[in-house]
């Protein structure tokens, strides 16, 4: 499993992507943003070839990566990794406060 | 039907072409989508005459007449009040009398009629979404949605309209009797105006939402009547922080002409009291604080590394992923804390620290870095981490 800040990429075997899963939409760039920073602008984006980012059709922010070729994780303040071809589970970071959990802002 | 639009399972075309132009339509849904975010984070004065232009299509399209007169107020504070005010005939609010009487209306004059709320709003947004989930069918319409409404309704509803309708709720019922029962019925029948843009950007200019759109191009949150409208002003300001939570250590997170404003920290709204402290926390004040969410709020000001030091607290335990402070907070649960060090170095080449909270019954640092990815520690194995 790659962390590249508040975003971790985690492999799991192909059977165990959802099924139905359907492409999750990109930016006006048509980049594939797995975490956006929304005061900063800065994103944490999948490039390479043959790489999809694909999400269940009722829950657009649950992400899964299916890549085929090669992938690469980008983002302004970290440094690149590179993912091999296979599947993989995005999760992002949350932290803890009494009574309720909330996500974390990179 | 336009000649461009080709049935579904049409056979024989080319699987590129297919690609690219789904790929060309991602890219202009997305354009859209953030074209309807920045309508609803501007903080432009109010176009008036667009947004009055904009109702009285919102009318016709709901088989109105156009609304004999259509009132400005600064805040909506100020419009639930007003219309509160002009619907009991009671004195209320005198800055909002000032607003009302400059406009040349008294409380008590001028007859509201009905709310038109389901016939200018509700109607057409069920009849732009029956349209669009009958042209593109169930898988069709949720891929639409999630690329242009999707991340706006994130940003303007659950960060932004919610925390001011709570707020807003919260302030009209600490009032008492039929004024402050008639401001909390105005906000069952608001229009969000631009921060409807969380949704309107799925149908974008769609002839039945058309009058809507050109509202929420204009103006802020509004109210439709029978024989009245009434608008108010987009905010002078808004700040967020990296999820788009309103956030502010200095001064309101939002804020209208009018003065009214919304405190907030990473997305915690706060009196403005309590705002006011923030600069000149100590430990013994953070200590003191009852309100468990006021003492996060504190504590994240005042800084977790700053507090750990000054309030003495135990590192517990460290091993590779970080180091486990604790801290002991009176008739609270203990502050548990892992402090990690970033992988990627700072342009000056210095690696930051930063703090993350954690259950209190994490055991390791490692436990609490896996517990914030949803994982237990053994499952925590990053290969790479930057």
């Amino acid at each position: 499993m790659f962390r590249q800040g508040d975003v971790l990429v985690v492999p799991i075997a192909r059977e165990e992507l959802p099924a139905d899963l359907m492409p999750a939409p990109r930016d006006r760039r048509n980049r594939m943003v797995l975490a956006l920073g929304e005061a900063t602008g800065h994103a944490h984006v999948v490039t390479g070839e043959r790489v999809a980012m694909l999400c269940p059709p009722d829950d657009p922010g649950r992400l899964f990566l299916l890549i085929e070729g090669y992938g690469r994780l980008v983002h302004e303040e970290h440094g690149p990794i590179s993912l091999a071809a296979g599947a993989y589970r995005v999760v992002r970071q949350r932290e803890y406060f009494p009574g309720a959990i909330r996500p974390v802002a990179d | 039907m336009t000649a461009t639009t080709q049935a579904p399972g049409t056979s024989g075309e080319q699987r590129p072409n297919r690609r690219e132009a789904r790929r060309n339509e991602d890219m202009a849904l997305a354009a859209r989508a953030e074209r309807w975010m920045a309508t609803g984070l501007s903080t432009e004065p109010a176009d008036r005459a667009g947004a009055e232009a904009g109702v009285r299509i919102a009318y016709a399209l709901a088989g109105l007449p156009a609304p004999q007169r259509m009132l400005w107020l600064d805040s909506p504070a100020a419009g639930a009040t007003a219309v509160a005010m002009l619907r009991t005939g009671l004195a209320g609010d005198g800055k909002v009398r000032e607003a009302l009487a400059a406009q040349g209306v008294r409380p008590g004059e001028l007859a509201l009629g009905r709310s038109v709320r389901p016939q200018v709003r509700t109607r057409p947004w069920a009849q732009a979404r029956a349209a669009l989930a009958e042209q593109r069918g169930a898988v069709g319409f949720a891929r639409h949605w999630a690329a242009t409404a999707r991340r706006p309704w994130q940003q303007l509803v659950d960060q932004l309209a919610t925390p001011l309708r709570t707020r807003l709720t919260e302030q009209f019922r600490a009032g008492t009797g039929e004024f402050a029962q008639a401001q909390q019925d105005a906000l069952l029948d608001v229009i969000h105006g631009q921060h409807d843009a969380a949704w309107l950007g799925a149908f974008d200019s769609h002839p039945d939402v058309d009058g809507l759109a050109r509202v929420a191009g204009s103006a802020g949150w509004w109210w439709a009547f029978e024989q009245v409208a009434i608008l108010t002003e987009r905010p002078r300001a808004v700040h967020r922080d990296n999820l788009g939570r309103l956030h502010h250590g200095d001064g309101p997170a939002l804020s209208y002409p009018d003065g009214f404003g919304l405190h907030a920290w990473s997305g915690m709204p706060m009196p403005a009291e309590i705002a006011a402290e923030l600069p000149t926390l100590t430990v013994e004040r953070i200590r003191r604080e009852s309100n468990a969410e006021m003492r996060r709020v504190m504590l994240e000001h005042f800084g977790f590394d700053r507090y750990l030091r000054e309030s003495g607290a135990v590192a517990t335990q460290s091993d590779t992923f970080g180091k486990l402070w604790r801290v002991e907070l009176p008739g609270d649960e203990p502050l548990v804390m892992v402090e990690v060090v970033n992988a990627t170095a700072e342009p000056d080449g210095s690696f930051r620290t930063y703090f993350l909270r954690v259950p209190p019954d994490m055991q390791t640092a490692r436990q609490g870095v896996a517990w914030s990815f949803g994982l237990r520690s053994r499952e925590y194995q990053p290969e790479q981490q930057t």
